[in-house]
C-alpha cells in the first residue's frame, strides 16, 4: 500500500511530527521522574499517594492522559511508518555493514523504541492496568469514604469484612499518619469490602505497589535494563529533535549536545534511583 | 592549470550571453539529415575500432586505449613540453602520426557498440587527442618565437628568458579544420593594444 | 602490495549482479585507488579475462563529483574529507580484501557494475536549486553587500560537489545533506531570499518524488561528505521548511 498516495505529507514534515511528539514525550518523562522521586520520601507514602489520588481524579489530567496516549501513539505509528518507508530505499543491501561513524543510538532508534513498547507493556501491567481494574494490585481508600459508605450500606456485621478491615488498619502501612487513607489493601480484602461498601472508591495504592515490586530483584533489573533503554532513546531523540527543529547552528551544537547527554542521564538515574534505593531498603 | 585550460574562468563572462536567446528555441528535433550525417560518423568510428579485435599487431599483440593513451602523452611530455625546438616538434609529428596509424589498425575495445561502453568513450576522446596533439605541435613549429608557456630553444635571450618576435608574431593563431589528415588553415588575428605599453616581463628583479 | 578485489558486476539495469573476485598484485603504495582499478583493467582486457570494470571518474582530483564507490563499507573508502580518486593504496595492508560496490539507492539505478544513474540530483536542482535572474555580464563581486560570516557559510555550503556519498552513506538513502547544501546555499545570500520559500518547499518535494529517505538524523551523511559539509546546513533546511509552512500558498507545480 502506498500510503504516500492516501496522504501527501512531505518526509520533513513526518518527522517534524515525530519530533514534536517526542519532545511532548521528553516533557513527560521528566515530570513522571520527579514525581516518582516522592516514593523516596520518609513520610509512609503520603506525599505520593495524595499527587497519585490528583492524578487519578482531576479533570486536566484526564484529558491530559488521553493526550499522553495519542501522543504515545503517533509517535510510534508516524517512527514505524517512517522507517518502513525508509528500508524500502535501498531494494538491494550493501555486502559490507556500513562503517561509518554516526550519532549514538540514531540508527537503534527503532530497536529502543519497539523494546521500549514491549517495556511500557510490562510497566502498564504493573500499574497502570491496576486502575482500569484488569489486573489486581493494592489498593487504598479515603477514610471519610469508607465511613459515609459504611453508614449507607449493608448494616449487617459480616465477620470477614469485619476481618479484612481490622487487618487492614493495624497493618504496616495501612493507615496513615493523618488517619485520611487506609492503604496497602491487599485485592482480596478489596474484595471483600467493595463488596460491602459498593460507594466507597478504591483507588490503586500506587506507592506500595512500587515499593513491594521494587523489593524484588529481578522487577528491579528489569526496570533497570528499562531505563537503560529510555536512555538509549532519549540520547538519540533529545538532539534529534533540536536538529529536526531547525535549532541547530554552528554557535551552539555543542551545548545541545551536552544538555542532550545531561538530559538523558538525569531522567535515566533519576528514575533508576528509585528501585534501587527501594530495594537497599535504604 | 586546468581552470585556465578549459575557460572555468572565461565562461561566466561569455558563455551564457552567447546561449540566452536559445532559450526560445525549444526543443531541436533528431530528425534532420544533419543528425543523421553526424550519428553515422560517430558510428562508423566506433565500428572501424570494433574491428581491431580481428586483427593483430605483427607480433600478434593489441593495446588497450590506455596504453595509446599514455605513449601520446610521453611523446607529447617528451617533444612537445614547455621547451620545444624545431628539432624536437618535427620528430613530434612524425611519430605522432605514427602511433595514430598503430591506434587505427591495433587498438583493442571490448564490449560493443549497443551497452555502455566506457572503453569506447575513451576510444573515441583518444582518437580527437590525437588531432589536438598534431594541432598543437604544429602550432609550435609554426611560432617561431618564445611567448608564454611557449618556450622555443631557438628563440631566448643572453640569460634565457623568452625571447618574443613581436614583429611576425603578435598575433592569435587560430587554425580552422580541413578533415583528418589534412593541413589547418590558419586564420591571424592581430592583437592590437590600444591603451597599454607592450613590454617584457623580468622576473629576476 | 597485493590485493584480493570483490568487485560488482552488473551488466545493465535489469541484470541482478554479483560479486566477482579479482587479483592484483604488485600495486605501488603511491598508486591511487582508481589507478589500481586501471591497472586491473588493463590485465581484463588484455588476458581476455572479463569485460573491464566500469566507473565513475573525471578529474581524478577530488573537484568534480563523479567518481563514487562504496569500499569495505564507506562511501569513498577509508579516509574523511577524500574522494574516492582520492584514495592511495597506503591506506590498505599488503593483503588486504577489498568489497567494491556501487552506491546503493532506489534513486541511484544502476547503469553498469559501480555505475549509477545521478541525474535525480539534477533534477532536484532543475526544481528550485537556483535564482531566477535575467542574466547579462557578471555584476561586481561587491556591488551586493554580503557580511563575510555569511558569505563564509553560504561557501561552505556551495562546495558541495553532488558526487551523492551522503545518500550512499545513509541508512535511509536520504538526499537531505545535498538539499540542504544547496538551499542553505542559496538562502545565505541576498539574491537567494527572493524565492527561499518556493525554493525549499519545490526542492524538498522532488526530492520526496525521487525516492530519496527521509531523515532520521544519524549525521552518517556528514561524516562521509568528502567535502565536510556539516549537518547545521540540514538543520537550516528544516527551518526554511517550516518557515514556509506558514508562508502561504505556493503551488509545487508552479
Amino acid at each position: 500500500m502506498d500510503t504516500n498516495k492516501l496522504i501527501k505529507i512531505s518526509s520533513i514534515t513526518k518527522k517534524l511530527l515525530v519530533g514534536l511528539f517526542g519532545a511532548f514525550l521528553l516533557v513527560f518523562l521528566l515530570f513522571h521522574m520527579c514525581a516518582n522521586l516522592f516514593i523516596l520520601a520518609k513520610d509512609g507514602g503520603d506525599a505520593y499517594s495524595a499527587f497519585c489520588h490528583f492524578m487519578g481524579t482531576n479533570v486536566i489530567v484526564k484529558v491530559f492522559e488521553i493526550v499522553l496516549f495519542a501522543t504515545f501513539f503517533l509517535h510510534m505509528c508516524l517512527s514505524c511508518w517512517l522507517w518502513w518507508q525508509n528500508r524500502k530505499n535501498r531494494p538491494v543491501r550493501y555486502h559490507q555493514p556500513s562503517r561509518t561513524k554516526t550519532a549514538k543510538g540514531s540508527k537503534l532508534a527503532i530497536v529502543t523504541g519497539s523494546l521500549l513498547l514491549l517495556c511500557i507493556v510490562f510497566h502498564f501491567y504493573d500499574f497502570y492496568f491496576v486502575k482500569m481494574n484488569v489486573v489486581k494490585g493494592t489498593y487504598m481508600v479515603n477514610t471519610e469514604q469508607l465511613m459515609i459508605a459504611a453508614q449507607k450500606g449493608n448494616q449487617e456485621a459480616d465477620p470477614s469484612v469485619e476481618q479484612a478491615l481490622i487487618k487492614c488498619m493495624t497493618k504496616e502501612g495501612g493507615i496513615s499518619a493523618d488517619y485520611k487513607w487506609l492503604r496497602n489493601i491487599e485485592s482480596a480484602d478489596k474484595e471483600v469490602l467493595q463488596k460491602a461498601y459498593p460507594e466507597a472508591e478504591f483507588e490503586p495504592d500506587f506507592y506500595n505497589m512500587a515499593r513491594q515490586k521494587f523489593s524484588v530483584w529481578h522487577i528491579v533489573l528489569c526496570y533497570l535494563v528499562f531505563f537503560f533503554l529510555v536512555g538509549l532513546h532519549i540520547r538519540h531523540g533529545f538532539e534529534s529533535a533540536f536538529q529536526t527543529f531547525g535549532l541547530n547552528h554552528y554557535k551552539y551544537s555543542k551545548l545541545i549536545e551536552v544538555l542532550g547527554i545531561i538530559y538523558c542521564w538525569v531522567i535515566c538515574l533519576g528514575f533508576a534511583i528509585v528501585p534501587i534505593v527501594v530495594f537497599l531498603g535504604l | 592549470m586546468q581552470g585556465l585550460a578549459d575557460g572555468y574562468f572565461v565562461l561566466p563572462y561569455t558563455l551564457q550571453n552567447y546561449l540566452a536567446d536559445q532559450i526560445t528555441v525549444g526543443h531541436i528535433s533528431t530528425d534532420t539529415p544533419e543528425f543523421d550525417e553526424a550519428e553515422q560518423s560517430v558510428r562508423q568510428r566506433e565500428e572501424r575500432l570494433m574491428e581491431n579485435g580481428k586483427r593483430k599487431t605483427e607480433n600478434g599483440e593489441l593495446h588497450t586505449v590506455d596504453h595509446y593513451h599514455k605513449a601520446l602523452g610521453k611523446i607529447m611530455w617528451e617533444y612537445v613540453g614547455m621547451s620545444r625546438n624545431e628539432e624536437s616538434l618535427t620528430k613530434a609529428a612524425t611519430m605522432i602520426d605514427e602511433l595514430e596509424n598503430e591506434f587505427w589498425q591495433h587498438v583493442q575495445v571490448p564490449g560493443d557498440i549497443e551497452s555502455f561502453n566506457p572503453e569506447m568513450e575513451k576510444a573515441l576522446r583518444l582518437a580527437d587527442y590525437f588531432e589536438l596533439a598534431r594541432l598543437i605541435t604544429a602550432d609550435a613549429l609554426h611560432r617561431k618565437e618564445s611567448c608564454g608557456g611557449h618556450f622555443r630553444t631557438e628563440s631566448q635571450t643572453e640569460d634565457g628568458e623568452t625571447l618574443r618576435d613581436d614583429q611576425n608574431y603578435m598575433y592569435v593563431a587560430a587554425w580552422e579544420y580541413q578533415g583528418h589528415g589534412q593541413p589547418e588553415t590558419l586564420h591571424k588575428e592581430p592583437l592590437n593594444y590600444e591603451h597599454i605599453q607592450i613590454a617584457t616581463r623580468n622576473y629576476k628583479n | 602490495m597485493n590485493f584480493t578485489l570483490h568487485i560488482w558486476r552488473q551488466e545493465n539495469a535489469k541484470a541482478k549482479g554479483r560479486f566477482e573476485t579479482y587479483k592484483v598484485s604488485d600495486i605501488s603504495s603511491d598508486c591511487s585507488f582508481l589507478e589500481m582499478l586501471d591497472i586491473l583493467n588493463e590485465q581484463l582486457i588484455n588476458d581476455h579475462i572479463a569485460h573491464p570494470v566500469c566507473f565513475d571518474n573525471d578529474c581524478r582530483e577530488g573537484i568534480c563529483g563523479m567518481c563514487g564507490l562504496y569500499i569495505n563499507g564507506r562511501p569513498h573508502g577509508n579516509d574523511d574529507g577524500i574522494t574516492t580518486c582520492q584514495l592511495h593504496m597506503r591506506k590498505f595492508n599488503d593483503g588486504d580484501e577489498i568489497w567494491i560496490e556501487p552506491w546503493r539507492a532506489k534513486a541511484f539505478p544502476v547503469i553498469c557494475d559501480l555505475v549509477v544513474d545521478r541525474s535525480a540530483f539534477d533534477k532536484i536542482i532543475q526544481a528550485g536549486g537556483y535564482i531566477s535572474v535575467t542574466t547579462g555580464g557578471v555584476p561586481d563581486a561587491n556591488t551586493i553587500p554580503v557580511a563575510k560570516r555569511f558569505a563564509d557559510m553560504a561557501m561552505d555550503a556551495a562546495e558541495c560537489i553532488g558526487c551523492g556519498a551522503c545518500v550512499a552513506a545513509c541508512k535511509n538513502a536520504s538526499a537531505m545533506l545535498f538539499v540542504g547544501a544547496k538551499v542553505a546555499h542559496l538562502a545565505l545570500l541576498p539574491q537567494g531570499q527572493v524565492e527561499a520559500n518556493e525554493r525549499v518547499k519545490k526542492m524538498v518535494c522532488r526530492m520526496d518524488e525521487l525516492g530519496f529517505g527521509s531523515c532520521t538524523n544519524t549525521y552518517a551523511c556528514e561524516a562521509e561528505c568528502p567535502k565536510q559539509i556539516k549537518r547545521q546546513n540540514i538543520a537550516r533546511l528544516n527551518r526554511e521548511w517550516i518557515k514556509q509552512l506558514f508562508s502561504g500558498n505556493h503551488k509545487p507545480n508552479e
